[in-house]
């Protein structure tokens, strides 16, 4: 009876592992395909898209030298992370202390703003997408400083969402210590209140560093083609009359996805936690 | 160090609940002061308005001789210890307690000789390197303590800190916050809904209800002279009874007529002035009644119940006994007590009774 039982676990077990597997293969495939790709020559990319490269096919880091003096990655390198550190840092601070300022203060005013930051977090971008363009043209903040408020914008619903379904969770008897042992409410946000949130925090971080930092449509309307993002200057490797460069565009993503894949694996045990605490409590 | 006065205190909601209504009390220098009193009575109420967590609606609250209606928590030179513990959840042992001392720009080697006797007054130096979710309930509760004491204040206040424990380690912890009240010297509000804990640790004890004082007295004259039946019922375990009947004179004596029942009272002047037939409810605590036939007075008859229940506590019993529409509560010697179903014949020690109006609840005797 009980082996049976036991059989049957260990049954589902498989079953859930070779499920899990497959979906990491069909997630994983495309990165893998890019990255050997990008080792490939450029005709082979195109006839042979996903055969292994071979000594006939191998060309090298003669695609990554190529990309990297077409696209002058690393001009754009230091503008994508100019303008995610930026954002991202803004959007953590600020939305953290606006979530803990309406979770704490009640009243029908912290209410309204609370459901407006929802709200704002189903309004899908398409759609305000040429107002805003022309707004933030009208304001000049068409260039890396001003398309960093633009993030915070559109960052700051599912931010200030997250962040307050993690406030509650805090007993406020802790800020009430605080108080007591000699914090105003500017030093207990920084010294009590945001170390606890850490985890929140940092899940905060991990999402919208990986949604900027790969952002390509905001860029390109916002700042156009005088400051480029690295999603924009891979874009440029498309030449005139649809012909494409594949090789160096193979060698700049795989070049692209590298600090986001280290910065993700650095933070990941702290996502799931994050997520689970704003999750729990919303 | 410090007195505490409140004068007049209220404490209105926005949509109009008063929950603190009219307090005033002074509370002496070093004094081991207990509100306590029902769920919902004001006692954390005006414990946060002391400690400046609450604003004060109306009213005057002085620590020493400042008014400090409108200083910040920080400025009053209290600690608190909250229900709880309000650990900081990601700081050590070491960094929640020294952190009021790092916020008051205390020199590190200063912050490290306070901690550490901090920590061996409590009995915590080895937890010193550990988060507080590595601490049991105990453990936590301690650290609590030590957060309050490194920094010498001249208040301490508490706020129900035993509740979340189990029934062995409040004992304990009882013991160990009456010596820290003796070793201190310090002023120490306490609030609880425990009465127990209230009777063995105040040197003075505050009744709320609703609000309202009730009355301010030492643990003995609370438990001897309550002044109404809020309090008498309240303080007290097993709970005093409370019986109806009306008063009668006769031959100069008093008596309370229950039933077909004459209970005496003793002779005291403030049974003077009052008319026969009034309504009243006669108070014996469970202790006070004599189920020895040996002790009974002989100028009066017994009375008479049936045993209901029998609950056995080791050296003696509790009876809950059916005695015409009241069911008392009697403590008696284990070894003399009726079983359940029986009959207990049983008088009330007359100089003990306690008679309230039956009207106003109020104390007469």
């Amino acid at each position: 009876m009980k082996s049976k039982a036991k059989r049957k676990s260990a049954l589902s077990h498989a079953l859930v592992y070779i499920v899990l597997i497959l979906l990491s293969a069909v997630f994983l495939a495309p990165i893998f395909i890019v990255f050997y790709n990008s080792f490939k020559s450029r005709l082979f990319i195109t006839s042979e898209p996903f055969a292994l490269p071979d000594s006939e096919t191998f060309a090298g880091l003669e695609n990554y030298t190529e990309g990297l003096s077409k696209t002058s990655f690393f001009s754009a390198f230091g503008t994508s992370l100019l303008i995610t550190v930026l954002s991202v840092a803004a959007i953590v601070l600020l939305t953290s202390m606006t979530a803990w300022y309406i979770t704490r203060v009640k009243n029908r005013f912290t209410k309204l703003l609370y459901y407006a930051f929802v709200f704002s977090m189903i309004v899908p971008f398409q759609m305000v997408m040429f107002t805003m363009v022309k707004t933030a043209n009208t304001l000049r903040l068409d260039n890396p400083l001003g398309i960093t408020l633009i993030y915070l914008g559109f960052g700051a619903g599912l931010s200030v969402f997250m962040f307050s379904g993690f406030v509650k969770s805090i007993p406020v008897e802790i800020e009430e210590a605080a108080m007591i042992d000699g914090c105003g409410p500017v030093r207990t946000f920084f010294l009590v209140v945001l170390p606890i949130m850490k985890p929140t925090a940092i899940t905060v971080a991990i999402l919208n560093t990986m949604w900027i930092w790969n952002d390509y449509l905001l860029p390109y309307l916002v700042i156009g083609t005088d400051y480029k993002t690295i999603p924009i200057a891979i874009q440029y490797l498309r030449g005139g009359y649809g012909s494409i460069d594949m090789g160096a565009m193979m060698a700049m993503l795989v070049l692209a996805i590298i600090p986001i894949v280290i910065f993700y694996l650095f933070c990941q045990k702290y996502i799931i936690k994050g997520v689970v605490a704003g999750a729990v409590k919303g | 160090m410090a007195s505490i006065t409140l004068k007049n205190i209220f404490k209105i909601y926005p949509d109009g609940f008063t929950a603190v209504n009219d307090v005033s009390l002074e509370i002496r220098d070093r004094e081991f002061v207990v509100l306590v009193g029902p769920s919902g009575c004001g006692k954390s109420t005006t414990l946060r308005m002391i400690a400046g967590l609450e604003e004060i609606s109306r009213g005057e609250l002085y620590i020493g001789e400042r008014l400090v209606n409108n200083v910040a928590p920080k400025d009053r030179d209290i600690a608190m210890v909250f229900q709880s513990y309000a650990l900081y959840p990601d700081k050590t042992v070491y960094k929640n307690i020294a952190f009021g001392l790092e916020r008051r720009k205390t020199p590190k080697k200063e912050i490290e000789r306070r901690v550490s006797e901090a920590a061996k007054i409590l009995d915590i130096e080895h937890l010193l390197q550990r988060k507080p979710r590595a601490l049991s309930g105990g453990q936590r509760q301690r650290v609590a303590l030590g957060r309050a004491i490194v920094r010498s204040p001249s208040v301490f206040l508490f706020d129900e800190p035993l509740s979340n424990l189990d029934a062995k380690l409040r004992t304990a912890m009882r013991a160990e916050i009456s010596r820290l009240h003796k070793n201190l010297d310090a002023t120490f509000i306490y609030v609880t809904h425990d009465q127990t804990e209230a009777m063995t640790m105040a040197d003075r004890i505050v009744v709320l209800r609703d609000g309202v004082v009730q009355q301010i007295a030492t643990p003995q004259e609370l438990y001897e002279k309550p002044c109404n039946m809020f309090v008498a019922g309240f303080i007290g375990s097993p709970q005093m009874n409370f019986i109806e009947g009306k008063l009668k004179k006769k031959n100069g004596a008093f008596f309370v007529s229950v039933g077909q029942d004459l209970i005496p009272l003793p002779e005291k002047e403030s049974l003077g002035g009052l008319s026969d037939g009034l309504d009243v409810k006669l108070g014996v605590r469970p202790e006070n009644v004599i189920t020895e036939t040996a002790r009974f007075e002989k100028e009066s008859s017994p009375l008479c119940g049936r045993v209901d229940i029998r609950e056995l506590m080791g050296s003696e019993v509790y009876l809950y006994v059916d005695y015409g529409k009241t069911k008392l509560t009697v403590r008696a010697p284990a070894n003399i007590a009726p079983k359940s179903e029986e009959t207990l014949s049983f008088q009330f020690e007359k100089e003990k009774l306690h008679l309230f109006d039956a009207q106003s609840e109020k104390a007469i005797m």
